[in-house]
């Protein structure tokens, strides 16, 4: 499940007019999401909330054999009540849990304000957010700063003592300016030193002039399949254990104007690994979504493959009338003897929160090993139940098993 | 004496090779692997060759038909050869992200897929050069110590020798990991392998099984409660609590025993305690007592013992001197050998004092523990002459008593110097008289009955009794010397070492004093005493023997 803090988080960068996804890092977060959940471990209760617009709490408790905890704080200097909703009985499901997210639109210029933050001024706002893991005594520290519409620093550190040095800390500096997004970091384990970018064509990237007279033409232009072309690259050093990494990456996705069936499908090319992967997510229904990944080393043959998949659950219907089929007379109606006036049908309601009651997600890979896992809300607890299970070992295949309940306010 | 070394045989049994490729993969994969092997370790290829080692002795400690204590100097160029499989992460980047922390994780999309690749590693050319502790009984199987780190040069080929840096690399490592192998692993796949040889009877026996059988039983007692279980302060435990105990986990496991078993171990030691003659019988145990009499004293010897065992043994000694060989293998080279061959008398004469306690003392036992040192003859090799008077003076100090540390020989006054020295040249006659008369006299069980010693000329015995007379001259004109000795000490060291040394003195000054004293008595009883009664002095106290009662 996705934690609490994560989703105040990217409610964060909502406010303040972030595209998180507008990154190479993000490049394959759709396929991911769908094949490489992690499934709960051990019982685990959160219990979080946003107690001021910009302060939020968050107390976790875990017992997997140990009983082990931790304490997270968060601070805004932007608001946050009004970009998400934290009670827990009124989380939009498919807004925490969806793991097919469409593309966000790009945005050229951004905003020197925003209305989210009333009117303050987005360069100027930060987040801070600390973690305390307890007994382990490990302490995440993240701080994010933006200093131009367009820049933006994050800057975490982990403190522990099993950790070499006592702890790592990695900075980040973010420049997107829409068409394309740069991004420098420098680690303290190994002075790792990487720099990684993406660039975007095609679909809304382009200029609307271009997209302006095939709306107007013909309406079979539309009918293409309409989207957003990215690629970039990435490259790594670590300059103290002289190791490096290098790769790249195309993408294309629809966007959500897209009429026709939602897809994604990306490639990445490790050439000094030989390693090729390529990822293909399609919402197959309008309650499902599907994700497929095939890797291949052309150095050593070696191949895998993934699939998962997500299944979202309608509430089932609840039955009002005592006696099934034949609705029963009314006494009015009755001694008038006629039948009662029809009611009108009940529909949902467009702005329903339980327009979903939860989703089903499953995944397999070549080891025949299959996660599973089901999230979804009673009442006012949002719930994650699910299973590792490895199909090889037939005499002990459930290797992990865990609930998640998570409460906010 | 003669030794007879067989290498052959080893290398003949054709199981053998499988056993130890078996123990050795099996070690291999024990500890964690670095995340830049992704695969377990397999022993392809194992072969000893046909060149035996080096083998230089040292010292012998004890030797008998089934048991033999001694320490080699082992010298190994030999043709033996390891091939090792295994497959290694080929992305530098996936080893460096595999044990950090995923919040500082620089998240890269695809710079970390894996690529790993198969290899095999031979490691050829092994040339060893070490001091070596063996130990052997038939009953206990042979453990084997290094005492220094035997690893002189390998020579490692590999799939990637083609490329220097990887060549490098792995030579390197190896070279570190192989040392480590030596020091810590192999003494015990020696045990276990020759265990199997020699005595397959103890091989399976619960107390002495190798370590993963140990676990089985020792994880889960609940498979098969007791009967009548009790906790570790012996209440008894119904069926809920018992229940309880298994939802808890391991954490209480091993405080749930038997009440039966608890009684009759009670009666036990109790029995023992009442002097009753009554032994109450427990089946499936061996009792010390019916073991054979050469055996005894190799019974309690821990060095022999796999780790496992000093559960089963209730003297304190067995689990004390267990890690003596183990530490002294820290020290220096040149220095150690007598100081270990002199805890090997400690320590075999200590349960001898334990054994003493409830069956009383014999003449003939104290013949069991005896020096043959080997290593006078062989100091003219030596190249490092101020290590070897270091080796003697610490032998010495160590078989008068137990002040045997060897930091406080080297601080020791002037004044007291006369003294220790005279006591020193003392007890090393008296040792080397004793040494040299064992062999003379295999067979005889008292000492008593001992015809006259030949071999020992009267001049140097005379020489005894007249520092003998000194040092009591002396000792009762300094009567107040201990005291002496601690206002001339304290204006030159710190107080920390002069309490040390002060308690030393004490101890040194009763010791001298008792000596002196017991001379006198004897010399009293018989005034007609002559060479014959000087002798019988060193022989009824061997100064070893008096350092492990006192």
């Amino acid at each position: 499940m996705r934690e609490f803090m994560d989703y105040v988080h990217s409610a964060f960068y909502e406010a303040t007019g972030w595209n998180r996804d507008n990154s190479y890092a993000a490049l394959n977060s759709t396929p991911d999401a769908l094949l490489e959940f992690p499934t709960p471990r051990g019982l685990r209760l959160t219990l979080s909330s946003l107690s001021s617009p910009n302060f939020a709490t968050s107390y976790e408790l875990g017992s997997v054999g140990v009983v082990d905890g931790s304490i997270s704080y968060l601070y805004s200097s932007v608001p946050l009540r009004v970009a998400i909703e934290s009670r827990s009985e009124r989380i939009s499901l498919p807004s925490l849990l969806r793991a097919y997210r469409p593309l966000a639109p790009l945005t050229e210029l951004k905003p020197k304000t925003s209305e989210l933050t009333g009117g303050l001024d987005v360069a100027k706002s930060s987040l801070l957010y600390g973690r305390l893991y307890l007994p382990q005594s490990l302490l995440e520290a993240l701080v994010v700063k933006r200093i131009s519409p367009a820049l933006q620093v994050q800057f975490s550190a982990v403190s522990g003592a099993h950790l070499r040095n006592g702890g790592t800390t990695v900075g980040l500096a973010q420049y997107d300016v829409g068409r394309y997004a740069l991004e420098g970091l420098a680690s303290s384990d190994g002075g790792l030193l990487g720099f990684r970018g993406v660039y975007n064509f095609g679909g809304d990237a382009e200029p609307p002039k271009v997209a302006a007279p095939a709306e107007n033409g013909n309406h079979s232009e539309r009918e293409r399949i309409y989207g957003r072309f990215s690629t970039g690259g990435e490259i790594y050093y670590g300059t103290l254990n002289k190791s490096g990494g290098i790769s790249l990456g195309a993408r294309f996705a629809t966007l959500p104007s897209h009429k026709g069936t939602p897809l994604s499908a990306t490639l990445t090319v490790n050439p000094l690994m030989g390693t090729i992967s390529a990822n293909y997510a399609v919402v197959a229904g309008k309650h499902c979504s599907l994700a497929t990944r095939m890797e291949f080393n052309v150095f050593s043959y070696e191949s895998s493959w993934a699939v998962g998949t997500e299944l979202w659950r309608k509430p089932l219907p609840r039955l009002v009338d005592d006696n099934y089929g034949v609705p029963k007379r009314s006494f009015e109606s009755k001694l008038k003897w006629k039948l009662d006036d029809p009611e009108p049908v009940k529909t949902p309601k467009d702005g329903d929160p339980e327009e979903y009651a939860g989703v089903l997600k499953a995944r397999m890979d070549q080891n025949l090993q299959i996660g599973v896992l089901w999230e979804g809300r009673i009442k006012s607890l949002l719930f994650s139940l699910g299973s590792g299970i490895d199909l090889r070992k037939t005499d002990k295949p459930f290797r992990t098993l865990g609930l998640e309940i998570q409460f906010s306010s | 004496m003669a030794f007879n070394f067989n290498w052959s045989p080893l290398t003949a049994d054709a199981e053998f090779y499988s056993r130890a490729r078996d123990l050795l993969t099996k070690a291999l994969n024990k500890s964690p692997k670095p995340p830049i092997i992704v695969d377990d370790i397999l022993v392809d290829e194992l072969n000893l060759g046909n060149v035996p080692p080096d083998l230089e002795i040292l010292e012998i400690g004890d030797l008998a038909e089934d048991r033999f204590r001694g320490i080699f100097k082992m010298t190994y160029s030999g043709d033996a050869y390891l091939t090792l499989k295994t497959r290694v992460q080929a992305n530098p980047l996936n080893t460096y992200l595999h044990s950090k922390p995923s919040f500082t994780s620089p998240k890269p999309l695809a710079a970390a897929s894996s690529l790993t690749i198969p290899i095999s590693i031979t490691l050829s050319e092994i040339k060893l050069s070490a001091f070596i502790i063996l130990v052997f009984s038939k009953q206990k199987g042979l453990t084997l110590v290094f005492r220094n780190d035997p690893l002189e040069s390998l020579k490692v080929s590999s799939t990637f020798d083609s490329i220097q840096f990887v060549r490098d690399y792995l030579q390197r490592t190896i070279e570190q990991k192989l040392r480590d192998l030596m020091m810590n692993e192999l003494p015990a796949i020696i045990h276990r392998l020759s265990l199997q040889l020699w005595c397959p009877d103890q091989a399976n026996k619960p107390g002495e099984s190798p370590a993963d059988e140990v676990d089985e039983k020792g994880v889960d007692p609940f498979i098969s409660p007791p009967d009548d279980p009790v906790d570790a302060n012996g209440n008894l435990l119904d069926a809920n609590a018992l229940s309880e105990l298994t939802l808890q986990g391991a954490g209480d496991a091993q405080s749930l025993f038997s009440q039966k078993n608890l009684l009759r171990l009670a009666a036990l030691t109790d029995s023992h305690r009442t002097l009753s003659l009554f032994t109450p019988g427990i089946r499936d145990v061996v009792f010390r007592a019916w073991t054979g009499h050469g055996d005894r004293s190799e019974a309690v010897t821990p060095a022999m013992a796999p780790p496992s065992l000093s559960r089963t043994h209730s003297l304190p000694t067995g689990t004390s001197t267990t890690y003596t060989f183990s530490d002294t293998s820290s020290a220096t080279q040149g220095y150690l050998p007598s100081r270990s061959a002199s805890q090997i008398n400690l320590s075999s004469t200590s349960p001898g004092r334990a054994v003493g306690t409830s069956s009383r003392s014999r003449p003939g036992r104290k013949k069991k523990t005896r020096v043959v040192n080997l290593r006078r003859n062989k100091s003219q090799i030596e190249t490092m002459s101020e290590a070897e008077t270091e080796s003697e003076t610490g032998s010495d100090t160590i078989s008068e008593g137990p002040f045997s540390e060897p930091l406080m020989t080297s601080s020791i006054p002037e004044m007291e110097d006369e003294e220790d020295s005279l006591a020193e040249s003392l007890a090393s006659k008296l040792h080397f008289t004793n040494e040299e008369k064992k062999p003379a006299v295999p067979l005889n069980q008292s000492p008593l009955s001992q015809p006259p010693l030949v071999s020992v000329p009267s001049e140097q015995t005379s020489s005894i009794a007249k520092a003998l007379e000194n040092a009591s001259k002396k000792l009762v004109v300094d009567s107040a010397m201990p005291k002496r000795a601690q206002t001339k000490h304290d204006s030159s060291s710190d107080s920390s070492s002069v309490i040390l040394e002060q308690a030393w003195i004490m101890k040194m000054a009763g010791e001298i004093a008792r000596r002196v004293y017991d001379e006198k008595n004897r010399q009293n009883n018989n005034p007609s005493g002559g060479v014959w009664e000087d002798q019988e002095a060193p022989q009824e106290a061997p100064p070893t023997y008096e350092a492990a009662i006192h």
